[in-house]
């Protein structure tokens, strides 16, 4: 291993399927022991990006690094780096939970006494012991989603890609799955994550946002958040669609958008909003209950970001 | 080393648990080369006896009902009865109730008494060529006998000395199957047949299977080489296979008395090495077929059609054109047939069919490496 | 029943069928495979027999022989073993199948006036070859025999049998005249067999299937508009078997296309009724292709297209009769070689229509009942 080598360095990475170009000249820098995560709309390339790295996709033009090692050139040597989630299910549907993490860890070249080992710690950690003997096909989605998960860990790989690894798992389980993720990164472990769950993209340490192949912006979950304009103010009201429509291309009102059963503004003008909003909306005969700041949190940022690339998409010459 | 057998262990032993826990494709693969040998070696056969036939006789005398006799008496031709007239001879042959007819003329006795040629006629069905054409030359054979059976009593009754010319007779001498039991020609040829149908079916979905569950990404991230990968999918059916092939020859000595003059241990080798090369060919297609349905449809057309046809099973390969000839080579049935026959009937062994066995081999050689080389593990 | 539906369905499955470039090229390269495999291969007509000569007399009816044999286009004259031990390899090496061995004497034999045995040695582990080959080789020497008795000018005058022996129907006795007939239903019933058993298996592993019955689709629209393109598919496939039969291997053609459209129509709906029920009973599109093997391979050998039926064992034709392409078959060969007209083929018709209504109905009724649950 090279010490001075990120962990992930990809470069002018570029994929097009027929006409539809998927990933579009991507640089990125993926430093060791982060847990770097990958946002963008669907369609945006993440999984694309994903395959890439993990060399089971080959790029038109670019290269990746995984430790010195090129995705194109040596993808022989990439791959004991690396463990690889995709977003299908990848695990044998006739086989049992043991078996399939025997078979593919056999596959990695772990030894017997430590797959056994190593299997029975990651099934309890994980919560699948009991299913240790059930049929992959009889799992329920968030059990397959763990399997895979643990099947990735088996042979301790030093870069983890994962391709919404917890899409349809349940919150607890969710929640177990991250404290995973975080026991790896306390160990120095890399991870890279392609989430569509903003709670999740606050417990990375990195981000990226990819957008019609591009990667549009980079950074902490905070200076993410800091790109984004104005104060969000939240609005409680008995008529939120009324509301939405009424403050929906209002100057100073950089987007509106419901939260439950909340609508969340973004201001962008000067002077108090609070009593901006409520008297605009009183002079439309809709009373508002209540009107507070909020914090930017990502679910926010994205949901800006997302905007405003659909805005130069469209806009773009 | 010890990692790449650990591999190709892991994907026997995965490939075993799916052969497993589908009982109807072990039972297929099992039951179905056992009861396709029953029924067809039984079944099908070229032998031609007791071909329907219909006798009118317009004559009515003595000479005339001693003539229909003969055919009466012949193994070949199974006399169902007499006909009134021709209209009901047309009508028995448009409806497939006789396959040949004897027509005897008025006349017939009278014109042997008077030393002269006597007419007959003899009609066969010609829809059925194969029976047809042997019916043709039994009838003709038949009527020659019965004619120079005529000639002698009569010469005798007049006291002359039939002229002698001198005539040439055929001895017929029919070797390695003096029986001419065409099971005998057919069943080691069937047991090939059947152990390519159903086991190149079985490989050619296999790979693509992979593919679709997903599970081909995760093995192609894995140190698993190609060649490992094909070795490890093929050994479970190759063993399978070769159990097939067991049964099947075991039952063909039992129950249809196939005589084994040849080698055994030849055979056995032999047996080996065309099921490697046979499922070989099947994970070729696997291998490039883009979706299940294709490759089960192109399974069909290179493992059974050409079993079927091209390894000299049933139909002789020295009859047909050239280039299918030539592409009889691309595939191992004819090989494997060619070993069968030798074996089983002419007694061979490794000194004559050395060259058929060493084809063999080469054979499963260039299929092994030609589908390492054309499955993909990366799309490009 | 909307036939807008209906149409929708087979636009889909046409849609889906394009997309799979592969496979529609092997749909149309099937048939034309098998065309040729049959064609050329199946009917195959016994001729140039490898053959060896082995001559201990070398006299000039050794010549006369070889000159007779080699002329007659079924016997090709490869080696000259100088003795039967020497003969004994090629036949096992299978270098040549049929030996001609004239001992010695036999030209003295002949000029007394006596008989002269000549042997005919074939390789009997081919007996096709075997018997056809035998009763070419007598019927040669038959000739020869009477051409000697000319040639001497000895007149037989006394009585003897003259026989005509005529071949019916197929006087050529060309196998092509009735395999192409027998294969068109053949590649009917393989076709439409194992392309829609998969379509239709693979819709329901895909899980498809139930998000079409959440749409206001009936189950009968659905069959319709499932089973159409493949009807239409396998008639094209027909038709182009028929077509180059009847113009490139010159496969005479007596009846009438209404007769044979009948027929045809009734085997075809027999096919797509078996085609369903392999469906319902698979559960992978693998286990609807072994099943498909599993029904064709007998239906083919026995249905008395290839091998005849009159040379199975008593006990088996009452099956082959409960096979529906032997039906199919009978009555192909009754329209292309026999020409014999409506009222001979009434028996097939009516066999293959009972096939038709019940194997159709009970693979409705079974379908209806598995798409409900």
């Amino acid at each position: 291993m090279n010490a001075d080598a990120p962990a992930v360095h990809a470069f002018g990475l570029s994929r097009s399927f027929g006409t539809n170009r998927a990933v579009d000249g991507v640089d990125l820098t993926i430093p060791e022991g982060t847990i770097f995560g990958l946002l963008g709309p669907d369609g945006a390339g993440k999984s694309t990006l994903i395959r890439m790295l993990a060399t089971v996709l080959a790029p038109d033009t670019g290269d990746a690094m995984i430790f010195g090692n090129s995705v194109t050139r040596a993808p022989d040597q990439v791959t004991p780096w690396i463990g690889y989630m995709s977003q299908n299910f990848s695990m044998y549907p006739d086989l049992s939970v043991a078996e399939n993490l025997n078979f593919f860890a056999t596959l990695r070249g772990v030894g017997r006494e430590e797959r056994g080992r190593r299997a029975s710690r990651l099934m309890s950690a994980m919560g699948l012991a009991e299913f240790a003997d059930r049929r992959a096909r009889t799992l329920s989605g968030g059990m397959k989603q763990k399997l895979m998960l643990a099947a990735t860990l088996m042979h301790q790989p030093d870069v983890l890609l994962l391709d919404e690894p917890t899409t349809g798992v349940d919150p607890v389980s969710r929640r177990e799955f991250w404290r995973i993720l975080a026991a790896l990164h306390r160990d120095g472990k890399t991870v890279l994550v392609a989430t569509p769950y903003m709670d999740e993209a606050e417990r990375c340490t990195h981000l990226a946002f990819l957008s019609g192949g591009r990667i549009s912006r980079e950074g902490s979950p905070a200076e993410i958040k800091k790109v984004v304009p104005g104060t969000l103010f939240e609005l409680a009201t008995l008529h939120p669609r009324a509301v939405l429509a009424e403050l929906a291309g209002t100057p100073d009102v950089l987007s509106a958008h419901l939260y439950g059963d909340v609508v969340r503004v973004l201001w962008t003008g000067d002077g108090r909003a609070e009593r901006e909003l409520t008297s605009r909306l009183v002079a439309a005969n809709l009373p508002v209950t209540a009107i507070r700041p909020a914090r930017v949190d990502m679910e926010a940022a994205f949901a800006y970001l997302t905007e405003s690339e659909r805005i130069r998409e469209v806009t773009r010459p | 080393m010890k990692a790449a057998l650990a591999r190709v262990g892991a994907v026997a032993g995965k490939e075993v648990k799916h052969l497993l826990r589908d009982p109807r494709i072990l039972a297929i693969v099992l039951i179905l080369p056992v009861v396709q040998l029953l029924l067809f070696a039984y079944a099908i056969s070229f032998d031609v006896k007791n071909v329907p036939t219909v006798v009118l006789d317009q004559d009515n005398t003595p000479a005339s009902r001693h003539y229909v006799q003969t055919y009466r008496s012949s193994e070949f031709f199974d006399v169902l009865g007499s006909a009134d007239d021709l209209a009901q001879v047309d009508r028995l042959f448009d409806q497939n109730r006789v396959r040949i007819a004897v027509i005897v003329p008025s006349g017939f006795a009278r014109s042997i008494d008077a030393g002269e040629k006597a007419q007959v006629a003899v009609l066969t069905d010609g829809s059925e060529p194969n029976s047809a054409q042997l019916a043709r030359a039994y009838a003709t054979a038949l009527n020659a006998t019965y004619g120079q059976q005529v000639l002698i009593e009569w010469a005798d009754r007049q006291g002359l000395n039939p002229a002698r010319a001198g005539s040439i007779e055929p001895r017929l001498r029919t070797w390695y199957n003096p029986e001419g039991r065409s099971s005998n020609f057919l069943i080691p040829g069937l047991m090939v047949v059947i152990i390519m149908i159903v086991t190149v079916q079985q490989t050619a979905v296999t790979l693509v299977r992979e593919r679709e569950q997903g599970t081909a990404e995760q093995m192609t991230v894995s140190p698993l080489r190609r060649g490992e990968l094909m070795v490890g999918k093929l050994l479970p059916w190759t063993l399978l296979a070769f159990a097939d092939m067991l049964v099947i020859a075991v039952i063909s000595i039992w129950v249809f008395g196939l005589p084994l003059r040849g080698s055994a241990g030849f055979l056995a080798v032999s047996s080996v090495v065309f099921v490697f090369a046979a499922l070989g060919l099947g994970l070729i297609i696997s291998a490039v077929a883009p979706s299940l349905e294709t490759a089960n449809i192109s399974g069909l057309l290179i493992a059974f059609l050409p079993a079927f046809l091209l390894s000299g099973f049933a139909f002789p390969l020295d009859s047909i054109p050239v280039p299918l000839q030539w592409l009889s080579y691309a595939f191992p049935g004819r090989y494997m047939v060619a070993i069968t026959r030798g074996v089983f009937l002419k007694g061979a062994g490794f000194p004559e069919l050395w060259p058929q066995l060493a084809a063999l081999a080469g054979y499963a050689l260039v299929v092994l490496l030609a589908s390492s080389v054309l499955y993909r593990r990366r799309s490009t | 029943m909307s036939l807008h539906r209906i149409r929708l369905i087979m636009w889909k499955e046409f849609l889906q069928l394009r997309r799979d470039p592969l496979l529609l090229r092997l749909i149309f390269i099937m048939p034309i495979v098998q065309l040729i495999f049959f064609g050329y291969v199946v009917s195959a007509d016994v001729r140039n027999l490898a053959t060896a000569i082995v001559d201990l007399d070398k006299t000039a009816i050794s010549r006369e022989l070889e000159a007779d044999f080699s002329g007659s286009g079924y016997f090709t004259i490869e080696s000259y073993p100088q003795s039967e031990p020497e003969l004994q390899p090629l036949l096992d090496r299978g270098e040549v199948r049929v030996a001609i061995v004239i001992p010695e004497g036999t030209q003295a034999r002949l000029d007394r006036g006596e008989i002269a045995p000549v042997g005919i040695v074939v390789d009997g582990s081919d007996s096709r070859t075997a018997a056809v080959g035998s009763s070419y080789a007598a019927q040669i020497v038959a000739r020869m025999n009477a051409d000697r008795i000319t040639q001497q000018g000895l007149a037989l005058s006394g009585p003897g049998i003259d026989a005509r022996v005529r071949v019916l129907f197929n006087p050529s006795l060309r196998a092509v005249n009735t395999m192409i007939p027998g294969l068109v239903a053949a590649i009917l019933m393989l076709s439409v067999m194992a392309i829609m058993s998969q379509a239709v298996v693979r819709e329901r592993e895909s899980g498809t299937l139930e998000q079409m019955f959440v749409t206001p689709i009936t189950r009968g629209e659905y069959l319709i508009g499932k089973v159409t393109p493949y009807v239409l598919l396998a008639t094209l496939q027909m038709s182009v078997v028929a077509l180059v039969g009847i113009f490139w291997f010159r496969v005479p053609f007596h009846g009438t296309v209404i007769e044979v459209a009948a027929g045809l129509g009734l085997f075809m709906v027999t096919v797509i009724g078996l085609g369903l029920l392999v469906s319902l009973a698979s559960h992978t599109r693998q286990q609807a292709q072994q099943t498909v093997l599993f029904i064709m391979m007998p239906m083919m050998l026995l249905s008395g297209f290839i091998f005849p039926i009159e040379s199975m064992p008593a006990a088996l034709v009452p099956v082959t009769y409960l096979m529906p392409l032997t039906w199919a078959v009978l009555l192909l060969r009754g329209a292309f070689v026999k020409g014999v007209g409506f009222s001979a083929i009434v028996p097939e018709l009516a066999v293959l229509a009972i096939f038709a209504v019940v194997i159709f109905s009970v693979a409705l009724l079974a379908t209806r009942r598995r798409l409900s649950e």
